[in-house]
Order: structure tokens, then C-alpha cells, then sequence
């Protein structure tokens, strides 16, 4: 009963759609938290069968009121029609009586007509209103109570005497003794002529009465069909009101909770459920509405905890990359100090700063150089690499000479293709325009890419080549090394990558060239291919835009 | 007029050896500090005509003296050559930035880094 307690207290009972409020909405909720009708609401919500059931039900108790109500109106106009026939009926029977009372009186005239006129026309008139009052009496008598039918016999028998009299009168007539035919009219015809019109009009007030009596009854009963019919119709009326109101809410308010609850889900409130006193689909819709709402919170709840235990995973790596990050920057710059001393006493060995250096010592001298160079390089890639991750690699932008670019990367790299017997060339488009960029950095691509052909290839050639295409240099550097296979040309960029581990252990490296190129390369703007035909060499290519386009701050020019 | 004296600041003593080699045949006088609070102390009281400042230095850092040196009228004119072994971007922007003179990313070429001190104060 907790249906009626809510709507009696008048709290809200569901929350409607907001375009349904209105007159119509508040009535409604008026009509609700009347007792009876929230109790049907509750009652027919609680059935325990189906919507279509309930609605057939609903729909077919109206129809058959409807039926009923038409029968019951066939039945009353049945009625109405025989009061009708009785009306018309008691009204024949007043014209009748009347009319034996005007033949009677018509036989009295013709009688005195007969003593003045004696002819035979007149006495055969008065036979035919004898007749015509014998006939209406007739009419009269049929179906009249027993009274009435006593004075009509007494009426005949009184007749029968007057025309007795009449019978003797036309005699006298006849015979032309008229002073006897009037004695006798006067002394006996006349009295009875009296007697029977006093019985006459007896009967014609009974008839009069009882007529009055039918009126009355007819119009009483006219009365009580107005009021049956109009009760019956506004009874049905009520019902049908009454069906529809009740069957509509018992569908209307679980519809009310389920909005409510599906809106509350919607805002991803996952713990709510919908409470529903239905028994049929709309109970059933409620239940599965539930478990939808149990196991959506019992998802909700588990991918919050995969998502807390992802996010202390993203921190524990974000902490332990940026250790990685930090510890690779603070390596590289212990190991540049004593590279600066490596290097630094080789160069003024070499400038003879410590005097003359004997010509057998010179070449393993140089070699230290080399080595000591070959080593700064790697320790600078570490550094970049720890920069890139870091995500504060930027370039210094300036203008720069492509033709130095490529000098440089030969200049440094000579030594080893002299050593490896290699044919190196380097080839520039001449008169090409003041380039704008990082040249630090694109040399360093380029010293790259070049180190890389000369370290993978043995015999052959090793060439250098820079032009403009449009509005960007295009770097390539060709070797006839080893090559690439085809499915692992994608790869080589990535970080530590080289075609397999053999290829290191062959030919060293750590694999960081190619990924640190790719990075200044794009961080220009630019792009980075390679061809290559396993066996027979490759080409690998860059190509940065001319002048590049000025970054809004964070450069700074060297 | 005496030599011309050089301050070098600089905790590696393998470094401050290349210096002291590189300059012997020189005509100039070197003056050693090995931190960055004796550097200053150093520059205050010696007036050399220019430092050769190391940025990583125990005490205090060499772009921390720079400023100091730069903030005190008497040394604020000497020429500061700032060195590091740090080369992340923007480390020259924060040495010119201190008040450097110049600046040398480690390894230096010796021979860059006499050219840089020629450049500063001139041969004798």
C-alpha cells in the first residue's frame, strides 16, 4: 500500500516529461492522491497479466456497458410505443362513447321529427341510429372493466324497452293516431330515452376517466425512461472515464519511473534502481532495467580501477623515463669532461704544443683523435636521444651553406673511406641559395647517413649528392654495401634498429643514427627515405625545406 | 705593461692542466681557481683581464659567479669566457643571458679556445 501512502502525502510520483505538465498533468495528481482511485491505479498495476490483456479487458468492459445501455433504451422505447397504443386506444374508446351518446340523441330527434314530418324516411332513420348506438356500444363494451360493462347491459335492456316504445310510436304513426303516438311518446318514450342517456354519459365519463388515467401514466412513464436512459448513459460514461484513467496510470507511472531512472543512469549515477508495483511487461521492463543498471555499475566500477591502476602505471613510467632521461643527460656530461681532456691534449700533441712529435708517433696519435672524435659523436647521439625523449630537442635556426654542409660530412669522414679503400665523391648543385635551418644539425644527419655507408659497405663506392627540388634540398647519400631486405626498410628508422643482430656484432653501431636523423629531419620539417636492393647497396635521402619557416619563439640563433 | 692574466675557473684538474699547457708558451699570466666562491674571491682580488669561467662547479655555479661578478662595479667589466659540458639547448642563452662574453660548448678545441681568448683581450 505504499502506492497510496506516497500519493496521499502528495509527493510527485515520477517526475513527467516537462512538456506533459499542465491543467491536465495537475488533475490528474489531484485525481491520484484521491484514495479509491490511486487504490484502482495500484489494484490494476498489480495484476498479474499481460498489457494486452489488461487493455482488451479495459476496452471490451466498455463496449459491453455501451451494448447494454442500447438495449436497455431498445427495451425502454418498446415501453414508451405500448403506453402510446393504450393512449390511442383509451381515446378510441372515449370517441365511441361519445358517439353512442350522439347517436342516442340523434334517435330522440329523429323520434320527435317523426310525430311532426310521419314518414317512413325518418322512422327508418331512427332504426339506423339505434344501430349505430348498438354498434358503438359494441366497440365500448369490448375489453371494458366489469362495472362498466353492467351499465351497458343495463343500457340494452333500457334500449330494447325504447325501442319497443319507438316500434309502438311508428305504429300509432302509421295509423295516423298521432295525438296517441305523442301521449305515449311523452308518458313512456321520452322517460326512457332519459333513463338511457343517463347511463349514456355514465359511460362516457368513465371512458373520459379512465383516458385521463392512461395520460397520467404515460407521462409518468415517459418520465422515468428520460431518466434511466440519461443515468445509464452518464453511467457509462463515468466508467468508461474511469477504465481509461486507471488502465492509463497503472501504464503511465512505471513509464514515470523508468524515465526517471533512465535519466539518473544517463547522468552516470550507476547505484539507482526503479521500484515498480506492475506485475506485467512494465514490471518485467523495471526488473531488467535493474539488472542493466547492477551490471553496468559493476563495469563502471571495474573500469575505474583498471583506469586508477593505468593512470599509477602512466606515472610509474613517466617517473621512470624521465629517470631514464635524466640519467643518460647527467652521463653524457660526466663523460664529455674527460672526453675534453682525451681530446683536447691530442690536438695540442698534435699542434706540437709539447714539441715536436716524432713522425712514427704521429699516425697512432691521429688514430687517438679519430677514435676519441668517433666516440664524442656516439656520446652526443646519447645526449640527443635523451633530449628528444626528454621532448627539449630544438634547433638553433640560421643561415647556412649547403656546400659547407656536405664539405664538412666529407671532410670528417675521409680518413675512414681512405682507410676502407672506398671511391668517395661528393657532388652540389653549384650555386645554390644561402640555406636557412640548424646547419649544426643537418650536418650532423648528414655525417650520419654517411658514416653508416661507409661502415656497411666494403668495397665500391660511397657518393654524396645535394640539390634543390622546388623549395627543399634534397640530401642523398649511395653506397654499395650490403642493403636492406624489403620488410625491414620501414623499420630502420626506429630507435636501436638495425636489420639483425648479426649485423651488429659484423659491424657495431648502436642503432641510434638513423632514429636521431629522422628526428632533426622532421623537426626541419622534412622527410627521410631509403631504396635499397639487398646485395647491391642503398640510398638513403632527406630533404628539408630550403629556408625554414620561423617557429613562433623557443629558437634561438647561434 | 706587465702580461695580461687569465683566470681560469675550473674543478677538472685534467682540464686545467690542457689550459695551463696551452697558455705556457703564451703571453699570459694564469691564475687558477677550483670553485666557483674562489673564482670570485679570485676576481676581485687579481682584476685578470679575462676568465675562463666552467659552468658545472662545486660551491657555486659559473653562470651564479658570472652574476655576481657582473653585479659588482669593479669586476663587471672583465671579459667572462663561460665553458660547459652541459650542451643543452638554451645553456649558451642562459650564459649570455648571465652576462658571458662568450661561450664554449666542452669538448673545446684548444685551439678555439685560445682564438677565443685572443679575440677578448688581444696578444699582449
Amino acid at each position: 500500500m505504499s502506492r497510496h501512502d506516497a500519493a496521499g502525502s502528495g509527493e510527485p510520483v515520477g517526475a513527467p516529461p516537462a512538456a506533459a505538465s499542465g491543467l491536465s498533468e495537475r488533475t490528474a495528481r489531484v485525481l491520484l492522491a484521491h484514495w479509491p482511485l490511486g487504490g484502482l491505479v495500484h489494484a490494476v498495476a498489480r495484476m498479474r497479466s499481460s498489457v494486452h490483456f489488461k487493455l482488451l479487458a479495459a476496452f471490451l468492459l466498455i463496449a459491453f456497458v455501451v451494448a447494454l445501455v442500447g438495449l436497455i433504451s431498445l427495451e425502454i422505447m418498446s415501453r414508451m410505443s405500448a403506453q402510446s397504443e393504450a393512449m390511442h386506444r383509451a381515446h378510441q374508446r372515449v370517441t365511441s362513447a361519445q358517439d353512442a351518446q350522439h347517436a342516442l340523441a340523434m334517435q330522440m330527434n329523429y323520434t320527435a321529427m317523426a310525430l311532426i314530418l310521419r314518414d317512413e324516411a325518418t322512422i327508418a332513420s331512427i332504426l339506423r341510429e339505434n344501430n349505430r348506438l348498438n354498434a358503438m356500444l359494441a366497440e365500448v363494451e369490448d375489453a371494458a372493466p366489469p362495472e362498466e360493462r353492467e351499465i351497458i347491459q343495463r343500457i340494452r335492456g333500457a334500449q330494447s324497452d325504447v325501442m319497443a316504445t319507438v316500434a309502438d310510436v311508428a305504429n300509432l304513426v302509421r295509423d295516423g293516431k298521432i295525438d296517441q303516438a305523442m301521449n305515449l311518446q311523452l308518458k313512456s318514450g321520452f322517460p326512457l330515452f332519459q333513463q338511457v342517456e343517463g347511463l349514456v354519459e355514465q359511460v362516457v365519463r368513465i371512458e373520459e376517466r379512465n383516458m385521463a388515467r392512461q395520460r397520467n401514466a404515460t407521462a409518468l412513464a415517459n418520465r422515468h425512461a428520460i431518466y434511466l436512459m440519461g443515468g445509464l448513459v452518464i453511467a457509462a460514461l463515468l466508467l468508461a472515464l474511469l477504465l481509461g484513467f486507471v488502465t492509463s496510470w497503472s501504464f503511465i507511472l512505471p513509464v514515470r519511473q523508468a524515465h526517471t531512472f533512465l535519466s539518473r543512469v544517463a547522468k552516470g549515477d550507476f547505484s539507482t534502481t526503479v521500484t515498480v508495483d506492475n506485475r506485467d511487461e512494465f514490471g518485467e521492463l523495471a526488473a531488467q532495467m535493474n539488472r542493466m543498471s547492477a551490471e553496468l555499475s559493476r563495469l563502471y566500477e571495474e573500469q575505474r580501477a583498471a583506469a586508477r591502476q593505468l593512470e599509477m602505471l602512466n606515472t610509474q613510467l613517466a617517473r621512470a623515463s624521465q629517470a631514464k632521461s635524466e640519467f643518460l643527460a647527467n652521463m653524457s656530461h660526466e663523460l664529455r669532461t674527460p672526453m675534453n681532456a682525451i681530446l683536447g691534449f691530442t690536438e695540442m700533441i698534435l699542434d706540437d704544443i709539447y714539441g715536436t712529435v716524432p713522425p712514427q708517433l704521429r699516425d697512432p696519435i691521429e688514430d687517438v683523435r679519430t677514435c676519441g672524435q668517433q666516440l664524442l659523436r656516439l656520446i652526443n647521439d646519447v645526449l640527443d636521444l635523451s633530449k628528444i625523449e626528454a621532448g627539449r630537442m630544438e634547433l638553433s635556426l640560421t643561415d647556412y651553406s649547403v656546400q659547407e654542409v656536405v664539405e664538412t660530412a666529407r671532410t670528417s669522414l675521409r680518413a675512414l673511406a681512405e682507410e676502407k679503400g672506398l671511391d668517395f665523391t661528393a657532388e652540389v648543385e653549384p650555386d645554390l641559395p644561402v640555406a636557412y635551418g640548424d646547419g649544426k644539425r643537418i650536418t650532423q644527419c648528414l655525417t650520419n647517413l654517411v658514416g653508416n655507408a661507409l661502415k656497411f659497405t666494403k668495397r665500391g663506392r660511397v657518393s654524396i649528392k645535394a640539390c634543390l627540388a622546388g623549395d627543399r634540398v634534397v640530401y642523398s647519400v649511395a653506397d654499395t654495401g650490403i642493403g636492406i631486405p624489403a620488410d625491414q626498410l620501414d623499420q630502420i628508422f626506429g630507435e636501436f634498429r638495425q636489420v639483425d643482430a648479426s649485423i651488429s656484432r659484423e659491424f657495431g653501431g648502436t642503432g641510434l643514427g638513423l632514429s636521431i636523423t629522422k628526428t632533426f629531419v622532421e623537426l626541419h620539417g622534412g622527410t627521410i627515405w631509403v631504396e635499397s636492393e639487398p646485395g647491391l647497396g642503398s640510398t638513403f635521402h632527406f630533404a628539408v625545406p630550403l629556408r625554414v619557416a620561423e617557429p613562433t619563439g623557443a629558437t634561438e640563433a647561434v | 705593461m706587465s702580461q695580461k692574466r687569465v683566470l681560469l675557473v675550473e674543478d677538472n684538474e685534467f682540464n686545467r692542466k690542457i689550459v695551463r699547457n696551452l697558455l705556457a708558451k703564451q703571453p699570459y699570466e694564469l691564475l687558477e681557481a677550483h670553485d666557483g666562491e674562489a673564482g670570485v674571491a679570485a676576481a676581485r682580488r687579481d682584476r685578470p683581464d679575462v676568465i675562463v669561467m666552467d659552468v658545472q662547479l662545486p660551491k657555486l655555479s659559473g653562470l651564479d659567479a658570472t652574476r655576481a661578478l657582473r653585479a659588482e662595479p669593479e669586476t663587471a667589466n672583465i671579459p667572462i669566457i663561460v665553458v660547459t659540458s652541459f650542451a643543452l639547448s638554451g645553456d649558451q642563452k642562459k650564459a649570455m643571458d648571465a652576462g658571458a662574453s662568450a661561450y664554449l660548448a666542452k669538448p673545446y678545441s684548444p685551439r678555439q679556445l685560445l682564438e677565443t681568448i685572443r679575440k677578448m683581450i688581444g696578444d699582449a
